[in-house]
């Protein structure tokens, strides 16, 4: 990335964060507000993924469980031992990074949709074990009366300036000497470890980055709801994660942002279909990824590399030998 | 422990092993036929078990009736699926990453969808052979447990003579074993993949029939079901035939002791720890077959 283009990048994230610190002051609704904020939640979730699936190309699905973590460790230190919500901030990403380590190991062997498989079934082993923990986590009944850090506006800001400083890491990380590690990773694992990367080390930190910033979202979603449910950490939560940073753009942070706040929203903009809603919201989902190449959305050059002149059967053995 | 509790968890563990098993031959069919994890494969048993509660249930038509038209309707859907969705995304050269991702975007659709047209209540339909438990000596055995075994072995014997005798199911191993070289040879792959599309939807379908009277349907219980398919289809080996179905009996089988001897509310996360376990260790499975490029 040139540096006009890095330049561009930050100035767009920069400008779409500048204008929603610009919406309280003309009024929105409670209940819009609410949709916003968690937008802004899933900021969050969406950049850890940027680093972990865009630069180093480690498919995950199992971010809803790292955000559980980081939810749940907040939730339980200032509901159960009357932890101050400060430290409870510090505390739950903590714990969010050395989940991160562990769920990271498997991926020196694995890859691809192995590494869902395994993430998969991490995120399910998490989600089961906060709901049978019923003296700690309240289980299926939730965790009740979780002290907020702040509420209202300066929560929202206090987000937007976390999600800010995030958004500002991510952009540089990429053109750190740890993000251009990362994308050689991506790019080719052997040519990488060849070239003088060392690709576990890497694997590793973009492991623990990622769950530490899916942690933080964590802590916003324990301060949102003031609430915590096993529900809320679903497969379906991982798989909005992963389709949010799809659209976005794999490896684009402003396309990421926007994207996190469009499809947080974008059930409520269906509201009036009542019912049906979530089917066309789905629906809209997936068309956008079966057309991803000509909406553009996903990062044409590297998606289309091995575009084919016409289907015919070597597409689909490339896709195999590509595994 | 005496014989017949071993017999009771045997006959309970295969019940449940060989309908996992019929979501984990799905799984390791279209993972031949194209190297694609489908991880909509449970909601797709899931709809399956939906479409029999409404024709068996709702609208009362004779059970191996309804059962072999759910079988056709799921088979067409998957069909259409691939013919729609997933062929023209492979053609288009998307990176893999992005059409699994596209696979896990169906189940948030399939899901919602079961909730719009059935709703989030869980519902059941009795099985053909009666609710009433059957004593023999000190093993209580549901009918449907040797219905559901049966019907599974039944299958599985029909499908080897598909793969081994027709020359549909030579040209599908073929696609599974050398793409190109089959399609050079006259096979139509597209058609060839989408008709593998159509075996494993109408495997799930079966898979969804069964599983009814066992667990009572519910709109999300298919992200389960996949888990434990993969399960089954990771431990046996991917891309072989016995593989998903010791896969699947192993799972069953190895859930039903662990609820039985150590407790039952962890049992998912035994299973999920071998799961791990195997994909660390062995990732080939156990029976691993040589014909497609793993890991």
């Amino acid at each position: 990335m040139s540096r006009l283009a890095y330049l561009k990048r930050i100035g767009l994230a920069q400008g779409i964060l500048l204008v929603l610190a610009l919406i309280p002051l003309i009024g929105v609704p409670a209940y819009q507000f609410y949709v916003l904020e968690r937008g802004l939640q899933n900021v969050l979730v969406v950049l850890s993924l940027v680093i972990l699936l865009g630069y180093t190309g480690q498919l995950s699905l199992g971010q809803a469980g790292l955000v559980a973590v980081g939810a749940y460790t907040y939730g339980i230190l200032c509901v159960n031992y009357g932890l101050s919500p400060w430290l409870g901030l510090v505390a739950a990403p903590l714990a969010a990074g050395l989940v991160g380590v562990v769920v990271g190991f498997p991926s020196f062997k694995l890859k691809g949709p192995f590494l869902v498989v395994n993430t998969l079934a991490f995120s399910e082993i998490v989600r089961i074990l906060i709901l049978n923990n019923e003296k700690v986590t309240g289980g299926p009944f939730g965790l009740n009366r979780i002290p907020a850090i702040a509420t209202g506006l300066p929560l929202y800001y206090f987000m937007l300036v976390v999600a800010f400083l995030a958004a500002v890491a991510t952009l540089r990380l990429s053109r750190s000497h740890i993000g251009l590690a990362l994308k050689a990773i991506r790019e080719d694992e052997v040519a990488a470890e060849a070239m003088g990367v060392h690709v576990r080390n890497y694997k590793l930190l973009a492991f623990v980055i990622s769950a530490v910033l899916a942690g933080v979202s964590g802590v916003f979603f324990a301060n949102l709801a003031g609430y915590l449910n096993p529900d809320s950490f679903t497969i379906n939560e991982s798989s909005t994660y992963l389709l949010m940073v799809v659209l976005g753009g794999m490896d684009n942070v402003a396309g990421g942002i926007l994207s996190s706040l469009t499809v947080t929203s974008l059930p409520e903009a269906l509201r009036f279909m009542a019912r049906s809603r979530m089917v066309v919201y789905s629906l809209i989902l997936l068309l956008v990824l079966r057309y991803s190449n000509v909406l553009n959305l996903a990062n044409l050059k590297r998606m289309m590399r091995r575009r084919q002149p016409t289907p015919d059967a070597s597409t689909v053995a490339q896709n195999k030998v590509n595994r | 422990m005496g014989f017949e509790a071993i017999l009771q968890i045997l006959i309970q563990g295969l019940n449940m092993g060989l309908i996992y098993a019929l979501a984990a031959l799905g799984i390791s069919l279209i993972w031949n036929a194209t190297g694609l994890f489908n991880f909509a494969q449970g909601d797709l048993l899931t709809v399956g078990g939906y479409v029999m509660l409404s024709m068996f249930s709702h609208w009362a038509l004779p059970y191996p009736f309804a059962f072999l038209l759910t079988c056709a309707v799921m088979g067409l859907a998957g069909y259409m699926l691939s013919q729609g969705y997933f062929f023209p995304m492979f053609s288009q050269g998307l990176h893999p990453d992005i059409i699994v991702i596209g696979t896990i975007a169906l189940t948030v659709l399939v899901q919602n969808g079961i909730l719009l047209l059935w709703g989030p209540q869980a519902q059941r339909f009795s099985p053909p052979l009666g609710d009433s438990p059957v004593h023999v000596g000190q093993v209580i055995i549901m009918p449907y447990y040797l219905w559901n075994i049966a019907v599974v072995v039944v299958l599985v014997a029909l499908l080897q003579v598909f793969f081994k005798k027709s020359i549909l199911g030579i040209a599908m191993r073929a696609v599974a074993q050398r793409p190109v070289t089959a399609s050079l040879m006259g096979v139509r792959t597209n058609h060839l993949v989408a008709l593998t599309f159509l075996l494993a939807t109408g495997l799930a379908a079966v898979g969804g029939i069964l599983i009814a009277p066992v667990i009572p349907l519910i709109p999300e219980m298919g992200g389960l079901v996949a888990l434990k398919a993969f399960a089954a289809v990771l431990i046996g080996g991917l891309g072989s035939f016995a593989g998903a179905l010791i896969g699947g009996a192993i799972v069953g089988i190895a859930e039903v002791v662990f609820a039985t001897l150590v407790v039952s509310t962890y049992k998912d996360v035994f299973i999920f720890a071998i799961l791990i376990a195997f994909l660390l260790v062995r990732p080939r499975g156990i029976f691993s077959a040589e014909i497609s490029e793993k890991v």
